[in-house]
């Protein structure tokens, strides 16, 4: 579970953060759903300890990324917004690197990169070298690599962004899976359709503000729109306009 | 050691291996083609000085009919004289002729009435090589012709020629036959030092500036590894491709040694076991230096680039102290054992020139170098916990 109190932050004049609060429970998929530069990002490497608030409180299954960095990122699986690899090293290089990072001990490394294998289907491209892969190929090594040590909490910095229908679909399908197996689930994303298919919980940010968030339901009754995105526009523009 | 730490080289080194550029740039060219030409080029120029000091002199005369004895005096020198017309000094800049040598009108008159007789001899003295032995060898005849001259005319007068020498000048070199030739091995301590900076520079770009262009700092950065120990691991990496070098570079010469033309040059270079241990031992701390101001300058870098720019000017930095004692020699003294690179620089050169080199020295020289070394890796450290590090760009 993650849970986030009244964080702040400000890079020279621009406020890109301000006091955002929520709470990603187990269990469940929760989507923050901006437009870029929102604050989506800054949000998500506060949580994970990347830039430290300015001020607010964060907690990760009860541990303050800010205090405790190291432990906190045990119980967090990151796909951050840039997802370069190691071209030189093999599908499976890269995340064993990752899963030696985490401290896990070979056979463990070789049981669960089996699994993500198999979960995220990189059968035909796991012991190639990572030069040259195409998006879809690069994005799921990334988060194999990310939840190579079974985090109980993850976090994706706009997980479809750029790929084909048919990779979105598999990475869905994939958080899906997770969710089922009690994981606290967070993501970033501007896409109406995508965050509308998969989230139980949809947090609206905009400027740096949370300014509404509930199930898609809930901001399509709050608003008396007919689908997510006139709902997000109205919510966005308090309501002046629709284009 | 620190498992994560390990993890972190391990990956480095494996990743870099497989990169052929880095093993062309730095194994290659640092530690097999210098070497190489070093070899190549000292035969070269050592050849050309002593063919040229062998070889027959030939002699350009201008006024040949106006002194017969002494133009046959060069000729019992096995001198091959020739002819000279026309413009001595124009010759000489066209480098058509080496020196020119011009006998005036008047030679024989004065020569026969005993007043000293004039010999033009036109050259340029900052002529280098082959060159410069011709002109000594031309000036040496002269002077020998002309002393024996003179001695026979006191003679004929019944007065002994020794009254002209004053002094007899008794030359005693002290230089050990090493120390002869060790100007042409100047460049060797430079070679080293250079191999040792070749070996570390593409890892040191590459795990930094590289991981940046690649976009995988991030990710690398989520893990929960301390940054400190991400960074100690890289830098561990970097310097031991620096080490491998520069050891590869130390066999290489030892191996190449043979076919150095030292006997032609009078010297003999020791390069036995105690000597490439010593060698190993002064420059291994080279290699932290070398790595951690690599990696601060490539941290500072947007990209693979702009680091390598700016790191191949670093490679300046160990050429100064070698350019200098090159030109300059100096008394070793305390507190140069104790200057990084310059140590380094000496104590290759005492053992290049056979000279033993004090263990004082040895210790100063490791102690220095691992002090500044260290310094400047925790610079190296304190530039990677930077908040800013991943937004530098």
């Amino acid at each position: 579970m993650i849970e986030v109190k009244a964080i702040s932050k400000n890079f020279g004049d621009v406020q890109a953060v301000k006091e955002v609060t929520f709470t990603a429970p187990d269990n469940q998929v929760t989507a923050l759903l901006g437009a870029n530069g929102a604050g989506k990002t800054t949000s998500l490497r506060m949580i994970y300890a990347l830039i430290t608030p300015q001020s607010g409180e964060i907690s990760i299954d009860g541990i303050n990324p800010k205090k405790d960095p190291e432990d906190a990122r045990k119980l967090l699986g990151i796909l951050p917004d840039t997802r370069g690899l190691y071209t030189r090293l093999t599908a499976r290089e890269n995340i064993e690197y990752f899963g030696k990072l985490h401290g896990m001990n070979d056979e463990n490394i070789k049981s669960r990169t089996e699994s993500l294998v198999k979960d995220l289907r990189m059968e035909d491209f796991i012991d190639r070298k990572t030069d040259g892969f195409s998006q879809g190929q690069r994005v799921k090594v990334a988060i194999a690599r990310a939840l190579v040590h079974d985090p109980q909490n993850i976090i994706l910095d706009e997980p479809t962004n750029g790929l084909d229908v048919m990779s979105t679909r598999g990475v869905r399908a994939f958080l899906q899976k997770e969710k089922q197996r009690g994981k606290c689930i967070l993501f970033s994303s501007h896409v109406m359709q995508e965050v509308a298919a998969v989230s139980d919980e949809i947090l609206i940010v905009n400027d740096g503000v949370i300014c509404a968030s509930g199930s898609e339901e809930s901001l399509l009754e709050q608003t008396q729109m007919r689908n997510l995105e006139d709902a997000f526009v109205h919510i966005v523009t308090k309501g002046e306009g629709h284009e | 050691m620190n498992n994560q730490i390990m993890t972190v080289m391990k990956k480095e080194i494996k990743d870099n291996v497989r990169d052929r550029k880095t093993l062309m740039s730095s194994i290659f060219m640092g530690a097999i083609f210098m070497p190489i030409m070093f070899v190549v080029l000292i035969n070269f120029v050592v050849n050309m000085q002593k063919d040229k000091a062998e070889s027959q002199l030939e002699m350009a005369i201008s006024g040949v009919e106006n002194a017969q004895s002494f133009i046959s005096f060069l000729k019992t020198k096995d001198v091959k004289i020739k002819e000279f017309n026309g413009d001595a000094t124009q010759a000489i800049k066209d480098k058509d002729e080496e020196a020119v040598i011009i006998i005036p009108k008047g030679f024989s008159e004065n020569f026969s009435s005993g007043i000293p007789a004039k010999i033009e001899v036109y050259y340029d003295a900052t002529a280098k090589g082959s060159t410069n032995v011709t002109q000594q060898r031309i000036k040496a005849l002269i002077n020998e012709y002309s002393t024996s001259i003179g001695m026979t005319r006191l003679q004929l007068r019944g007065i002994s020629p020794l009254l002209l020498k004053a002094i007899v000048v008794e030359k005693h070199d002290v230089s050990t036959t090493q120390s002869k030739g060790a100007m042409m091995l100047g460049f060797l301590p430079y070679a080293l030092i250079l191999g040792l900076f070749m070996g570390s520079m593409y890892l040191a770009i590459d795990t930094m500036a590289g991981e940046k262009e690649r976009n995988s700092l991030e990710a690398l950065l989520l893990n929960p590894v301390k940054r400190s120990h991400l960074l100690i691991g890289k830098l561990f990496a970097t310097i031991s491709f620096g080490l491998m070098t520069m050891v590869l570079t130390i066999v290489t010469f030892k191996l190449v040694m043979p076919f150095m033309p030292l006997e032609k040059m009078g010297m003999s270079v020791d390069l036995g076991f105690k000597n490439v241990s010593i060698l190993i031992l002064v420059l291994a701390p080279l290699a932290i230096m070398a790595a951690s101001l690599q990696t601060i300058i490539a941290t500072f870098s947007k990209s693979f680039k702009e680091a390598q720019t700016y790191v191949n000017l670093l490679m300046f930095v160990p050429m100064i102290p070698s350019m200098a004692l090159m030109f300059v020699p100096v008394k070793e003294k305390l507190w140069m054992m104790a200057t990084p690179i310059l140590s380094q620089n000496l104590i290759i050169n005492q053992i290049m020139r056979g000279e033993e080199v004090a263990a004082i020295s040895i210790i100063l020289a490791i102690i220095s170098a691992l002090i500044v070394g260290l310094l400047l890796a925790l610079v190296a450290i304190k530039l990677y916990n930077r908040e800013s590090l991943l937004f530098s760009d």
